[in-house]
């Protein structure tokens, strides 16, 4: 019967009395007919299981009324001594308050964010029954790399109506490309616009409502136009808008109807768009309907309810097969590197639409990372952290004065658990006044937080509705977690021993050390964290690029891929040499994060890339580049149309020793030698710093079009040289759209995410730093006033003022120094492992920056604990020891 | 009637305690199941059910006298009440009222 004890003990724990012998008898009684039947050992078994299902609602919910009764009854007291404690200690209660409304504003902003992430393309009825296709292909530049694959959403322009004719089942076909600009004209009103070119099943597959117009109807005619009722009012004003035709200048005018009118996109969709027009109308269309090595178009599709994604495939598999069978064999045997057999040129793959939102090694306009959630998480967690250890440090080090309580309590008849449950309740309670507080923070930051995520997140009343339970969800964690380890401490004084005064005043509360260490190291981990990623971002935006990229204007000449562009940028230049604001116009094919042109050639065998600016002969001039050896390209010397300028890394990398004298086949002439090289320029960063330098060329060339005019104004008169430049600009052109960007901020805006994660980081660590201190304040507090006596006495045997601010100080810089040993290797690994990791070029990691973030924070921490050191030095001893 | 519905289970329970007169505790009502009717039935199933009766007024329990069997435990033992005899007829004879408005036509092979 021994072995019999424990599950009854559990049966006891959990049976209400009053039916706890009967259930024991009928379960032994059915021991004994078990041990008759089974033997002993099963039947053992067999009483353990049994007593285990006796722990089902219909028992231990009968103790309910009970347990209730007594609480209530001692809520009331709880509550009252919850009050007043907290009234007694303004202070503590406040940092406590302070530190978890944070934490948990924090933790409810980052849920926000998280759930913001797997909410995208989900309103969408057919979402599981859409998929994006993907194009795997053979990567010849990333051969040796143990994935040698790209992978892309940019598919051929043929593939989508293939796909739509020839495979049964896929019920609908959208290809879908955004972002080109056209200039757009109805009566005087002028103005580029970025239009999206769709199919007509666009219509029917997403669920974007049709607010005028007839989803099956429209896109028939290839002259449609469906528009948001934004882009209608910019054009016809409040007049009805279906059935106007407007003027579209895409490579040559045409008039196209409007048709529809569709709503704008949700924030949380992948797919965006303005103003849609049917595939047929982009550029080059039926060249590249007929060429399958041309890929430059996203392709979605329906499946049927009942198709199988393996058919799916294998008909894919079939289509490369059949439309690029032959092409992809010349492409294996011409490849410049030798391709293993066993793989494939290319292959098609895809992805459920509401997956490719967080698919990150495709790129699409709006993919994010499910890393930024992860660590968006963890810095709420470390917040949520600090906060929590403020509190338990606080309540173990504050924990004398409740040690009477506690006695009085157990005396007349608490027992342990009943305190556990009060101190909790404690606890909660802060918790509760903190989600109030965090929940109005949440309101307050969201505007700030959603700048800071480039997200659009409101508060709708559902949301608001889930953010607070999240909350509660949160603050019962965290008002358990924080208030678990204190409550047991506290409840385990004993009362003799406590009542009897035997107990010094003085704390020897010896766990809060190790968490004061850990706080200190989470802070100092964000401290050195941003701090690095401060210096790497004051690098990026101050580093000499090799050009000058101040007061530059950059215009595009709206005049299409052509001869007119060049002329533009001739004209402009004329017109304005006499303006004493504009010091010199130059032109070119692309400005600096305007995309780039990419060459891939073969010289003698040998795989070759490099990267192509078209210039003309003031370029270099109007940028400032610094020439090394030979010239500029020059207007009156004709053979410069077949000459190119290049940078240091070409010439590196062709390992040529005399360039000037040299000729660059890039264009792969048979029957030339190709071009002329007639300068180097030193190295430039025309890509962002994420990159090396890499082989470059700038070419005069006929083919080159100059599409981008690029405006350098005089100095001091940014405004005055851009309000002429718009002047000349309309003058010259009034039916064209006179768009600008200044160089500079095109630069700055390819590190738009890091300075947005520079930016959370820091205000990350601003609230730990404050959340920390507040902390390290209440500990220093009540550390001074637990050694009055101890500072009493050493000032009467002629103890100085510095000896006593040393002996107050001491441990807390120790402390710091042990933590901040931790947290360096930490927050090194952690940047160089995340935050550096995709720039070729960084700031040096010296030393210094973790002795200065060390300095700051010990000064920091000195200067919090200092206030309580010197306060209790300065006592005069006479008041502290007359009491004695 | 309406007010209140008994389950299957609880039906089953019910009755056999009504059948045991007497000598209905926990393990002898799993026993009488498992030899009336073949039915395995788990025996804090049968407590939970018992307690619900109890709650609902159709049996009352007390404690019965200690034997040297069962560890001296005490039985619970439960008597049906006038109400839990009442509810048992009221169902049965509801039962059999819609048991007579199935056509017999075509089932007579099957049901008689």
């Amino acid at each position: 019967m021994k072995e019999n004890r424990l599950p009854l003990r559990f049966l006891r724990w959990f049976c209400p009395p009053a039916l706890y012998e009967g259930i024991e008898g009928d379960l032994l009684e059915q021991f004994e007919s078990d041990i008759k039947e089974f033997g002993e050992k099963k039947a053992k078994r067999r009483f353990v299981w049994n007593v285990v299902k006796f722990f089902r609602p219909g028992i231990f919910l009968r103790n309910r009324i009970s347990t209730h009764i007594i609480n209530t009854i001692m809520i009331g007291n709880y509550f009252k001594v919850t009050v007043r404690n907290i009234q007694k200690r303004k202070f503590y209660s406040f940092i406590n308050a302070f530190g978890l409304s944070i934490g948990l504003a924090f933790c409810m902003l980052i849920a926000l964010y998280i759930q913001d992430e797997r909410e995208f393309d989900q309103f969408h009825a057919n979402k599981d029954q859409i998929y994006r296709i993907e194009e795997k292909s053979f990567d010849t530049w990333r051969h040796d790399a143990p994935d040698p694959y790209r992978r892309s959403a940019w598919l051929q322009t043929g593939l989508g109506p293939v796909i739509k004719e020839e495979f049964p089942e896929v019920e609908y076909v959208t290809r879908y490309n955004g972002g080109n600009s056209v200039i757009f004209r109805f009566e005087d009103k002028v103005f580029t616009e970025r239009v999206t070119y769709v199919d007509k099943d666009f219509f029917n597959m997403f669920s974007f409502p049709l607010i005028r117009g007839n989803a099956d109807k429209l896109f028939q005619d290839k002259l449609e136009v469906v528009i948001t009722p934004a882009i209608a009012t910019k054009y016809f004003g409040d007049a009805d808008p279906i059935g106007k035709t407007i003027e579209i200048d895409n490579n040559g005018k045409k008039a196209f109807t409007v048709t529809g009118i569709i709503e704008p996109p949700p924030a949380q969709s992948s797919l965006t768009y303005a103003i849609l027009l049917p595939q047929e109308n982009r550029n080059y269309y039926e060249r590249n309907m007929k060429n399958w090595g041309n890929f430059g178009t996203p392709t979605f599709v329906q499946l049927r309810q009942d198709a199988s994604q393996q058919s799916f495939k294998a008909n894919l598999d079939k289509t490369i097969e059949k439309y690029m069978g032959e092409m992809l064999e010349r492409w294996r045997k011409e490849a410049a590197v030798p391709i293993p057999p066993d793989a494939k040129m290319l292959e098609y793959e895809f992805t459920v639409l509401p997956e490719i939102h967080l698919k990150k090694e495709i790129s699409w306009a709006k993919v994010s990372d499910p890393q930024y959630s992860i660590i968006l998480g963890g810095i709420a967690l470390l917040i949520m952290l600090i906060a929590c250890i403020n509190y338990i440090s606080l309540s173990l080090t504050t924990s004398a004065s409740r040690r009477i309580e506690v006695g009085v309590r157990k005396v007349a008849g608490a027992q342990q658990s009943q305190l556990v449950y009060q101190f909790s309740f404690e606890s909660l309670m802060l918790a509760v006044v903190s989600l109030v507080f965090g929940f109005g923070l949440v309101i307050l930051f969201l505007p700030y937080f959603n700048e800071f995520t480039n997200k659009s997140i409101g508060l709708s009343g559902v949301k608001i509705l889930q953010l607070l339970s999240i909350g509660f969800a949160l603050m019962m964690v965290t008002g358990l977690l924080a208030g678990s380890y204190p409550s047991w401490f506290l409840s385990r004084f004993k009362p003799a021993s406590v009542l009897k005064g035997s107990f010094t005043s003085r704390l020897q509360a010896g766990f809060t050390k190790p968490l004061v260490v850990l706080q200190f190291a989470l802070s100092a981990f964000l401290i050195i964290s941003s701090v690095m990623m401060y210096k790497q971002m004051r690098y990026i935006t101050t580093k000499d690029l090799g050009y000058d990229k101040d007061q530059v204007l950059v215009i595009p000449t709206q005049a299409g891929w052509g001869e007119e562009s060049n002329r533009v940028v001739e004209q402009f230049r004329t017109r304005t040499q006499s303006e004493p604001v504009i010091v010199s116009v130059a032109g070119t094919s692309l400005s600096f994060n305007q995309g780039y042109s990419r060459y891939g050639f073969k010289i003698d065998g040998e795989q070759k890339s490099v990267y192509v600016y078209a210039a003309d002969p003031y370029y270099i001039s109007t940028l400032g580049i610094q020439l090394l050896e030979g010239r500029s390209f020059d207007a009156n010397i004709p053979a410069d149309s077949n000459a190119v300028i290049v940078n240091e890394a070409l010439v590196r990398d062709m390992k040529w020793t005399d360039p000037l004298n040299t000729y660059y086949n890039w264009r792969e002439d048979t029957v030339g030698m190709g071009a002329r090289v007639i300068g180097v320029v030193k190295d430039y960063h025309f890509l962002s710093l994420e990159q090396k330098f890499e082989p470059m060329v700038l070419s005069m060339g006929k083919d080159d079009y100059l599409t981008t005019l690029l405006v350098k104004v005089a100095g001091n008169e940014v405004a005055d040289g851009l309000a002429r430049v718009k002047t000349i600009w309309q003058e010259l052109y009034p039916d064209k759209p006179f768009d600008y960007t200044f160089l500079d901020e095109d630069v700055a805006k390819q590190y738009n995410s890091y300075k947005r994660w520079m930016s959370i980081m820091g205000l990350a660590t601003g609230f730990a730093i404050l959340i920390s201190c507040l902390g390290l304040f209440g500990l220093a507090g009540i550390n001074a006033v637990n050694r009055t006596k101890e500072i009493g006495i050493r000032k009467v045997m002629g103890a100085d003022l510095r000896a006593i601010f040393f002996l107050l100080n001491k441990q807390f810089v120790v402390l710091a120094v042990l933590a901040f040993s931790l947290a360096a290797p930490l927050s090194w690994w952690f940047i160089s492992k995340w935050y550096m990791k995709d720039f070729s070029f960084k700031v040096p990691m010296s030393w210094e920056l973790f002795a200065i973030s060390m300095g700051a924070g010990l000064l920091l921490a000195l200067a919090t604990v200092s206030y309580h050191a010197i306060k209790a030095a300065m006592l005069n001893p006479a008041q502290t020891l007359k009491y004695e | 009637m309406a007010k209140e519905y008994l389950g299957e289970f609880e039906e089953l329970v019910l009755t056999i305690v009504g059948i045991l007169g007497e000598e209905a505790y926990g393990n002898a009502i799993v026993a009488e199941i498992k030899e009336r009717l073949g039915r395995e039935v788990n025996l804090s199933a049968v407590h939970v059910t018992l307690y619900r009766l109890e709650d609902k007024g159709f049996l009352k329990s007390r404690m019965g006298g200690a034997t040297n069997a069962r560890g001296g435990r005490r039985k619970r033992i439960f008597t049906i009440t006038n109400a839990g005899l009442a509810m048992l007829k009221a169902m049965k004879e509801a039962r059999v009222d819609l048991w007579k408005l199935i056509p017999r036509l075509n089932y007579d092979s099957i049901l008689y």
